[in-house]
């Protein structure tokens, strides 16, 4: 086997002592940030970006690994002692988790999340190592029609099919994509919508937009609405399960395995789906169906791994096409293209021993979290007891670090607060933030294909209907964008009869 | 878009209106500024179409969000970590953030990094309820000055010392 070859490879890159440091760095501050209240995944990934400023790509993705895995792993923590999600993948666990909890099982719901996301996330790569080289060797004679025709599907499936309200995906997405455009355009040298200001010919740096419409709009968001009572449940012990626990456990951690992965390598919005999904199943399959929504382990241990399942999944398209189909895995494209990488299906080439040592410390990653998670558990469950007014405080001590140090400048802070204030304004009018960071960091990309692909056809528009595989995917954008509303549309006239 | 003319019916909710217009003017805009991007030389695809197609979609979608607002859509708040979704909101306590925020950063190159954002640590927590000021002053300043250490002295960053400078 090929791949096998080049697994053992990276193992050789990823296995050696420094790499190892970096690795179980990664994994413990992305677990401790992940654990924070109001940090999700991305937010996890973009604070962290500038501490990995000053390190070779390879110790650098390493990190990321073990960031990407940790963030994952200790919003399970969040939301099962602390009965409210940071995501919306989280929702199912703190449902059924925080019940758990709550009625003294809370060992027991934090180690069926923990080791079903270590079963999750090395069935996970296993699957990424052995699909990831077979979708790079097809995808590399994929013509620039069809990449921006891919973009596209992920635009609207991210945006329009799933969530709430497909319009305002779309707005959000649309003004990530007009973000994306201020700066000198790279093909001809002209300056947009740079309102005459120099500090903007470069752009709006993306970690500007993250931590904005992240931390600082969390943070003014939250202090608009706070809840002054704090309610988290004690956790006595570290994580540890009973044998029926197990016997009850197994299968829905494969079972959830099995529908994480697949949407998270498709571009379909992410990791909220498959968990609904897993659940909906676990309790069609239980012998104690009435437990659930009063705290059964099944709906912990299914969803959870699907939820991590999925985080695998989205490096497959993250790695062999350079699309990003959730806002974290838009952080890590752009990381990679700060140190000049763009992922794709040429990577696998020209930086294979990054790629396979990237790979390889996913499986460490995933070992090092279950045993660190299982004994540390009370440890991560105390910074659930960080006194508010201070842990907010600092994160946004921490958000301004990260964007000041990219160019000592003062004017990306005020940049940095018009931004907070667009993220507030986004929780409290209902509008998706991931489909905006999607389109800061993917507008650009989709611009170059779309000239690329018309400067080939010498500007005959045409040319997205002439390749066979970009009809097809433009004709599943079309029906992503239409199917939904009318399935909407047609469910509300059955429910009210006219 | 050329329906009867919207009635303005007792449901709709002016704040979210407020965010449809101005979602469509900012589509205006777009392309106001769109036309005013040179065109590129001897290129088959200026840089100008691009914008052209974020602008007419940000424009289009505004119209459609304030149609549907005017026919009385509005938004529910989002339910975050922390947050309780029955409390009064209070429009005072992010104002008292983002202005500490704002002066830590005009102060941050003068004054320096650590007195920078201990005024910006210091608001936070005022703003979030606490009020022990002496305890909340002490933590500002450590956690300033050790966030300044290590990302100087451990990851090699540069930021402005200000008044400490020689000190640090």
């Amino acid at each position: 086997m090929d791949a096998l070859h080049s697994l053992m490879a990276g193992f050789g890159t990823a296995l050696s002592p420094l790499n190892l440091l970096w690795a179980l760095i990664g994994v413990t501050l992305g677990t401790l940030v992940g654990v924070l209240p109001g940090i999700g995944p991305a937010l996890t990934v973009a604070l962290l970006l500038p501490v990995t400023a000053k390190l070779p790509p390879v110790g650098a993705f390493i990190m990321f690994a073990g960031i990407y895995y940790g963030g994952m792993f200790g919003g399970s923590t969040t939301s099962i002692l602390l009965n409210t999600p940071g995501e919306s993948a989280s929702i199912i666990t703190a449902l059924e988790g925080n019940k758990m909890a709550r009625k003294g099982r809370a060992a027991a719901a934090l180690a069926t999340a923990a080791i079903g996301s270590f079963i999750a996330g090395t069935i996970g790569t296993v699957l990424l190592t052995f699909f990831a080289p077979a979708i790079a060797d097809v995808a590399v004679q994929i013509p620039p029609s069809a990449k921006f025709a891919l973009i596209m599907l992920a635009f609207v499936t991210i945006s329009a099919t799933f969530g709430g309200s497909p319009l305002r995906g779309l707005i959000s997405l649309f003004f990530g994509l007009s973000i994306g455009l201020i700066g000198t355009d790279l093909q001809s040298g002209q300056a947009r919508f740079t309102l005459g200001r120099p500090e903007l010919l470069d752009g709006i740096d993306f970690i500007t937009v993250v931590i904005g419409l992240f931390a600082i709009g969390e943070t003014l968001y939250v202090a608009s609405r706070y809840r002054k009572t704090q309610d988290v449940i004690k956790l006595e012990g570290g994580a540890s399960m009973t044998r029926q626990d197990w016997r009850r456990s197994w299968g829905p951690w494969l079972r959830g395995t099995a529908l994480g992965f697949p949407f998270g390598a498709i571009p379909a919005g992410g990791a909220e789906i498959p968990t609904f999904l897993s659940y909906t199943l676990e309790k069609r399959l239980s012998k104690h169906p009435e437990e659930f929504g009063k705290g059964a382990i099944e709906g912990v241990a299914g969803p959870e791994a699907a939820n991590n399942a999925s985080a695998a999944g989205v490096l497959v398209p993250l790695l062999t096409l350079g699309l990003p189909t959730s806002a974290t895995a838009a952080i890590l494209l752009a990381a990679f293209q700060q140190y000049g990488l763009q992922p794709g299906p040429l990577l696998f080439l020209t930086n294979g021993d990054l790629v396979w040592g990237l790979i390889a410390s996913l499986y460490i990653g995933n070992v090092m979290l279950l045993l660190l998670n299982l004994p540390l558990a009370p440890i991560w469950a105390r910074l659930l007891l960080i006194p508010r007014p201070f842990l907010y405080a600092g994160i946004l001590v921490f958000s301004t670090v990260g964007v000041y140090s990219l160019n000592n400048s003062v004017f990306d802070l005020f940049l940095l607060a018009l931004f907070g204030v667009i993220g507030y304004g986004m929780r409290r009018f209902d509008f998706p933030v991931t489909p905006a960071i999607i389109g800061v960091v993917l507008g650009p990309t989709a611009e170059t294909f779309f000239r690329t692909a018309l400067q080939q056809s010498n500007g005959d528009f045409t040319i997205f209907l002439r390749s066979p595989l970009t009809v097809f995917i433009l004709f599943i954008v079309l029906l992503a964008l239409v199917v939904p509303p009318v399935l909407r549309a047609r469910a509300r006239r059955m429910a009210t009869p006219a | 878009m050329s329906s009867s003319p919207p009635r303005v019916r007792p449901g709709v909710s002016v704040p979210d209106l407020l965010v449809a217009l101005g979602i469509t003017v900012i589509g205006v805009l777009l392309l106001v500024g769109t036309l005013s991007i040179p065109f590129g030389i001897n290129a088959v695809v200026g840089p100008r179409v691009f914008p052209l197609i974020v602008g007419s979609g940000t424009l289009l979608l505004g119209l459609i969000m304030t149609a549907l607002t005017l026919r009385g859509d509005r938004a529910e708040p989002s339910a975050e970590e922390d947050t309780d979704p029955d409390a009064p909101v209070d429009l005072s306590s992010p104002g008292v953030i983002l202005g500490g925020f704002l002066l830590g950063s005009v102060l941050l190159a003068p004054l320096g990094f650590v007195i920078g954002t201990a005024i910006m640590y210091f608001s936070v927590a005022f703003a979030f309820g606490e009020r022990r000021y002496g305890l909340m002053a002490l933590v500002s300043l450590i956690v300033a000055l050790v966030t300044y250490v290590v990302f100087t002295r451990g990851l090699g960053l540069t930021l402005p010392a200000g008044l400490l400078k020689g000190i640090l």
